[in-house]
């Protein structure tokens, strides 16, 4: 019984770290090399792509999908995609997908160029191959080296008012069952043995 | 447009779940501290018309208004994302 107990935990934990990881934005320093777009047909990774772009049709099966193609520092590739999150799930708001695109169009810097330009891309999502599923890039900017610091106020600021709101919500619950909850029950209870 | 109506009105009744759970919990911690105060102070008269009383000042109280940050605070955040995210 303990270990239903601990999976169960251990399961429900995972799910919502998971969550945030996935839907908190994160940064990278990269190298653009090309950006692209291309027919996309989701199908088992729906669940990773965002919505058509804002205003289109959004019951199409198939649609072009903005990618950026890019290097890190330590020369492995990252693609990300650029897509419109709308007014849908997760609350980005993005809608300015076009000039993402052309900003990141202007910041080209290829490996046989004497200076590269390196690019902080602010994104949300996974990269995975096996499912085929990209990141999707929500804003960038040019900077000095790969090496810049980049403190990631908005998720500090974010876990820490969830984490009080949760807390707080815990202890008032938990409160409230000690003291309405289970004496109901007990008295309901009373002489089952 | 018929996903931002989605999310006004899915946004909508999911904060009036949240004003009005926050709006019996705020009146239920205003009447134990009126209780209270009530022993506090000796005890004067009829203990239900004291809470009454007290219950009615909160009523036109700007504390109870302030609950409507609940409304007013998702919104204004929604407005940030977006200029931060599409104009800045």
């Amino acid at each position: 019984m303990v270990y239903v107990k601990w999976g169960f935990w251990g399961l429900f934990w995972l799910i919502v770290l998971a969550f945030l990881h996935y839907t908190l934005p994160q940064h990278d320093v990269v190298r653009i090399t090309d950006t692209y777009e291309k027919r996309v047909d989701p199908g088992d990774n729906a669940l990773f792509w965002a919505n058509a772009d804002t205003g289109g049709d959004p019951n199409r099966a198939t649609r072009d999908v903005f990618f950026i193609q890019t290097f890190q520092a330590d020369d492995d590739p990252m693609i990300y995609r650029n897509e419109d999150t709308g007014w849908g799930w997760p609350p980005y708001f993005k809608f300015d997908t076009s000039n993402l695109q052309a900003e990141a169009a202007d910041l080209i810097s290829k490996k046989s160029e004497g200076a590269p330009q390196w690019v902080a891309i602010r994104h949300y999502g996974w990269r995975n191959e096996f499912l085929s599923i990209y990141p999707n890039a929500i804003s960038l900017w040019a900077v000095e080296s790969p090496d810049v610091r980049i403190i990631p106020w908005f998720n500090i600021i974010f876990l820490t008012v969830l984490a009080a709101l949760v807390w707080g919500i815990w202890v008032r619950w938990k409160r409230f069952r000690e003291n309405r909850i289970d004496p109901a029950i007990d008295d309901l209870t009373d002489g089952w043995g | 447009m018929l996903q931002l109506l989605r999310l006004v009105i899915f946004g909508f009744l999911f904060l009036t779940a949240v004003y009005v759970v926050v709006s019996l919990w705020s009146r239920s911690v205003r009447k134990r501290k009126l209780r209270r105060e009530w022993e506090e102070i000796g005890r004067p008269g009829d203990r239900d018309a004291y809470v009454r009383a007290g219950m009615e000042d909160y009523d036109h109280s700007l504390r109870r208004k302030a609950l409507l940050l609940v409304y007013i605070v998702p919104v204004l955040a929604v407005l940030t994302i977006i200029y931060v995210v599409n104009f800045m």
